[in-house]
C-alpha cells in the first residue's frame, strides 16, 4: 500500500470521479425529479470510499461515508430534495477534492460543521446551513422527525439562478448504424451527420465526434436532432450519404447512458513522458532537416537512407503530436460549476453554454487556457451581465447568457467568451484612457484593436470597486499575455447594450510548427504557416494607400504593407529585383508583409524564450533552421 | 450533357485509372493536376462539375486544396480519394468541405456510386 503508484492512481480516478459528481449535481439542479444523477452521484462517491478506505485514507473516507449515507437517504426516498440539500452536496463534493488532494500528505480535513451537516441529512431530513444566498432558504426547509411537515414542503419554485425546468425540446433523438465491412465507417458517419445539420441543431452526439476517427468505431452512433422536419425525409437524407444500415428514431433507439465513451483500450501516460517525447521528437526534426540538407549531393545512398529516416520521423511526428492532443472539454468542463457559483455569489441569473468541446489541442497549450478563460468567463458574469432587473427594463431576458466555444480554423482554434450583456463602454474606457494619459486627447473613438489595447493595459479597470472577482483590466491583460506567450492572439468585439465577446485564438500545437523562412538583409525570419494566408508578388501597380499607410490590392481586397527590412533595419545591398509578399491573416485581420526572399518552408522547433527587455513586439522566438543556423520567428499577431 | 470532372491525384496511373471510369461512364474528365496548387488552379480556369482529389500530394495537399477551393467555390463538389487507414485525414477533408470519399484500391462501382451521391 506504500506504492506511490496506487496513491497516483487514487488520485486520477478520485479527479475523475468528482468531476463526474460535479456534472451530475448541475444536472440534478436542473432537473430535481430525475433519479439518474443520484445514482451516478451514489456510484462515484462510493468507489471514492472504497480506494480511500484500501489506502488509510481516513478524512476522504469518513466524508465520503457520510455523503453516501446522504445519497443514500435520497434514494430511498427518506428526504425531500431541497435547493439547500443540493448545496450542501456541492460544498461535499468541494470538500472531498480537497481531502482527495491532501490526502496523500495527510492534510485536508473537512470541517466539523460540514461533517454535522451531512450526519442531519443523511439521517432522513435537510441539514443546510441559513445560506440565505437566495430567499428560499431563509429557514429551514424538510425538517426530519417531522413527516408531515416534509411532506407539505415539495420543492420550492426559487428562481435560483441555473435552476430551469428543461424544456422538451422540440424534434427527434436519432439513431444510425453505418454497414458492416464499410471502409471508414467514422469517416462516413460524419458524412450522414452533415446531412442533418440542414435540418436544426444536432446535440447529444454519442459518441463523441472525437470517436469517429477511431479505427475501432463500431459505426453506430445517435444524437438529438432539434427540427420539425419529418422523420422520413430525416432519413431520406441520412441514407443519401451512402452506406447506412440503419436509422431509428425516438424510441427505438438504444442511447449510451454512460458519460463520455472511455474506450478499452487506453492507457494512462504521465504528462512528462509525453513531454519527453515531444521534445527529443523536436530534436530529432531539427536533426532530420539537417541530414535532408546535407544529403543534398551527390551520394544516392546516403540520400536514400535520408529520404528513410525522413519518412520516419516525420511519422513519429504526427504520432506524438496525435497523443498529447486532448479535447477542451478537459478545461471546458470545469466551468459549468464555476458559473454556476458565481451566478450565486453576483445574485444574477446566467445561463452558460458551451459548444465545440470535442476539438482537441495540444495538451500543454490547453493546460495555459484554463487560467486566461477564466478570467475572461468572470469578466463576463460580473462585468458584462447585468442583473436581471437592469435587463429586464432594457428589454431583454431576465437571464443572461454566456457562451463558451471552440472553433477549429485553418491550423488555430479560436476560443471565444460571449456574453448578451451591456458590452463596453467605450466613451468609459476612453474617458478613463485619457485620463491615465493612456490615450491622446484628440481621439475621438476606440476601434476594437485600440480597446483591447488599452483594457489590457497592466492595472487598467473601470470598476468601481476591484471585488473579489478580478476587475476587467487583469483579467483582459493576463489573457492577452499568456495568449502571445503561446503564440496565439486575443481580440475583442463589443457593441454597447448588446454583448462583448472576446476571441482567444491559438496554435493547434506547440513546439513543432511549420513556418516559411524569408529573408530580409542578411538575416533568416521565421514566419509559421499557421498565419501564412498566401503568398504574391509585390507588384509596384498594385500599390495604393491606405489611411495614409502604403497598402497593397491582392484579389481586390486592399493590405496595409510591411516592409520587413525597415521594420529589422536590415543591413543590405540595395533592394533586389522582385519582392516576394507574405500575406499574413490572424482571425479577420491582414498584412502585407514584403521581404526580400522566400526561402521554402520548414519544421522548425519553437525554443523556449527569455524574451530580453524592449524586444519588439513583432519577434515572438527563435529557432534553429536545418544549416545549424539561428532564425528570429515573427510574430504574426503583432503584425497585422 | 455531360458532367465536367477534374481528376486531382500525383500518380498518372491513378490519374488514367480514375479518368478511365470516369469517361467510360459517361463523363467528360476535363483536366487533370498533380499537386494541390495545380488542383487550385485549375479548378478556377476550368469550373468543373466535379474534381476528385488525392489526399497526399506535393506542394499543397489535397486537404489544403479542399479549403482553397471551397473558399473559392463554397458549393464546389469534391470527391476525396484516400489510402486505407487514412480515417482522420478524411475526416479533416470532410471537415474543409469534401462532399464524399472513396478508397483505394478503387471498385468502379463504388467510385460511379460515391460520385452520384456528390452530383446529388
Amino acid at each position: 500500500m506504500a506504492d506511490p503508484k496506487y496513491a497516483a492512481l487514487f488520485l486520477a480516478e478520485s479527479r475523475e470521479h468528482l468531476r463526474t459528481c460535479n456534472q451530475l449535481l448541475l444536472d440534478w439542479e436542473r432537473t430535481p425529479g430525475a433519479s439518474e444523477p443520484v445514482n451516478g452521484l451514489f456510484r462515484a462517491i462510493h468507489n471514492i470510499k472504497g480506494m480511500a478506505a484500501t489506502l488509510g485514507y481516513g478524512p476522504v473516507a469518513d466524508l465520503a461515508h457520510r455523503a453516501e449515507n446522504v445519497l443514500d437517504t435520497i434514494r430511498g426516498g427518506r428526504t425531500t430534495i431541497t435547493p439547500d440539500l443540493i448545496q450542501l452536496l456541492f460544498r461535499s463534493v468541494d470538500a472531498l477534492e480537497k481531502a482527495v488532494e491532501g490526502a496523500a500528505a495527510g492534510k485536508g480535513e473537512p470541517s466539523a460543521r460540514l461533517l454535522a451537516a451531512l450526519d442531519r441529512a443523511g439521517a432522513g431530513g435537510s441539514g443546510p446551513e441559513q445560506t440565505g444566498a437566495d430567499g428560499s432558504s431563509r429557514e429551514p426547509t424538510g425538517v426530519g422527525g417531522d413527516p408531515a411537515l416534509a411532506r407539505s414542503r415539495p420543492l420550492p419554485s426559487a428562481p435560483a439562478p441555473a435552476a430551469r425546468p428543461p424544456a422538451r425540446p422540440p424534434g427527434h433523438l436519432v439513431g444510425v448504424t453505418i454497414r458492416s465491412g464499410t471502409p471508414m465507417r467514422g469517416a462516413r458517419a460524419l458524412l450522414a451527420l452533415r446531412r442533418v445539420e440542414a435540418f436544426g441543431k444536432v446535440t447529444a452526439l454519442r459518441p463523441p465526434a472525437t470517436a469517429f476517427e477511431r479505427e475501432d468505431f463500431d459505426g453506430r452512433f445517435s444524437f438529438h436532432l432539434r427540427t420539425d422536419t419529418a422523420p422520413a425525409e430525416i432519413e431520406a437524407a441520412i441514407r443519401a450519404a451512402g452506406e447506412v444500415e440503419a436509422v431509428a428514431f425516438d424510441a427505438n433507439v438504444a442511447v449510451e447512458t454512460e458519460g463520455p465513451v472511455v474506450a478499452a483500450r487506453q492507457i494512462r501516460v504521465d504528462l512528462s513522458r509525453l513531454d519527453a517525447m515531444m521534445k527529443l521528437v523536436g530534436e530529432l526534426v531539427v536533426a532530420r532537416n539537417r541530414l535532408l540538407d546535407l544529403a543534398r549531393g551527390d551520394d544516392t545512398e546516403l540520400q536514400e537512407v535520408a529520404g528513410s529516416v525522413s519518412r520516419l520521423v516525420g511519422g513519429l511526428q504526427t504520432q506524438v503530436v496525435a497523443a498529447r492532443m486532448t479535447p477542451v472539454s478537459e478545461v471546458f468542463d470545469r466551468f459549468p460549476r464555476l458559473v454556476r457559483d458565481l451566478a450565486r455569489d453576483l445574485g444574477k441569473q446566467i445561463r452558460f453554454e458551451m459548444e465545440g468541446g470535442a476539438i482537441e489541442l495540444d495538451r500543454s497549450i490547453l493546460d495555459e487556457l484554463g487560467d486566461p478563460l477564466l478570467h475572461l468567463i468572470r469578466n463576463a458574469a460580473d462585468h458584462g451581465l447585468e442583473s436581471a432587473d437592469d435587463r429586464q427594463a432594457t428589454g431583454k431576458a431576465a437571464e443572461g447568457r454566456i457562451l463558451l466555444s471552440a472553433i477549429r480554423e485553418r491550423r488555430t482554434v479560436a476560443i471565444r467568451v460571449s456574453d448578451d450583456g451591456r458590452g463596453i463602454d467605450r466613451a468609459a474606457v476612453l474617458a478613463r484612457a485619457k485620463r491615465d494619459g493612456l490615450a491622446d486627447a484628440a481621439v475621438e473613438t476606440l476601434t476594437d484593436d485600440v480597446l483591447l489595447r488599452v483594457l489590457s493595459r497592466p492595472g487598467f479597470s473601470t470598476a468601481r470597486q476591484v471585488s473579489g472577482i478580478s476587475g476587467r483590466g487583469v483579467g483582459v491583460e493576463v489573457a492577452l499575455a499568456r495568449a502571445r506567450a503561446m503564440g496565439g492572439s486575443l481580440e475583442v468585439q463589443t457593441e454597447q447594450g448588446r454583448g462583448t465577446t472576446f476571441t482567444l485564438r491559438v496554435p493547434l500545437t506547440l513546439a513543432i510548427v511549420r513556418a516559411l523562412l524569408a529573408q530580409a538583409g542578411e538575416e533568416r525570419y521565421a514566419v509559421p504557416l499557421a498565419y501564412v494566408a498566401e503568398t504574391v508578388e509585390f507588384d509596384p501597380r498594385a500599390v495604393t494607400a491606405l489611411r495614409s499607410r502604403e497598402a497593397l490590392v491582392v484579389r481586390e481586397r486592399v493590405i496595409p504593407t510591411v516592409h520587413l527590412r525597415d521594420l529589422v533595419a536590415a543591413k543590405g545591398n540595395g533592394l533586389p529585383a522582385r519582392r516576394p509578399t507574405i500575406i499574413l491573416e490572424v482571425g479577420e485581420r491582414r498584412t502585407a508583409l514584403v521581404v526580400d526572399a522566400l526561402l521554402g518552408q520548414q519544421d522548425i522547433v519553437i525554443e523556449p524564450f527569455d524574451a530580453p527587455r524592449g524586444l519588439p513586439s513583432y519577434l515572438g522566438g527563435a529557432t534553429i533552421l536545418a544549416d545549424g543556423a539561428p532564425a528570429l520567428i515573427l510574430d504574426a499577431a503583432a503584425l497585422v | 450533357m455531360s458532367h465536367t470532372v477534374l481528376v486531382c491525384d500525383d500518380a498518372i496511373f491513378m490519374r488514367t485509372m480514375i479518368s478511365d471510369i470516369l469517361n467510360q461512364a459517361g463523363f467528360d474528365v476535363v483536366g487533370e493536376a498533380e499537386s494541390g496548387l495545380q488542383a487550385v488552379q485549375k479548378y478556377r480556369e476550368l469550373k468543373p462539375d466535379l474534381v476528385t482529389m488525392d489526399i497526399v500530394m506535393p506542394d499543397m495537399g489535397g486537404i489544403e486544396a479542399v479549403r482553397e477551393i471551397c473558399k473559392q467555390d463554397p458549393d464546389a463538389k469534391i470527391l476525396m480519394c484516400s489510402a486505407m487507414g487514412q480515417q482522420a485525414l478524411v475526416v479533416e477533408a470532410i471537415q474543409a468541405g469534401a462532399k464524399d470519399f472513396v478508397v483505394k484500391p478503387f471498385q468502379p462501382s463504388r467510385v460511379l456510386e460515391a460520385v452520384q451521391r456528390v452530383l446529388g
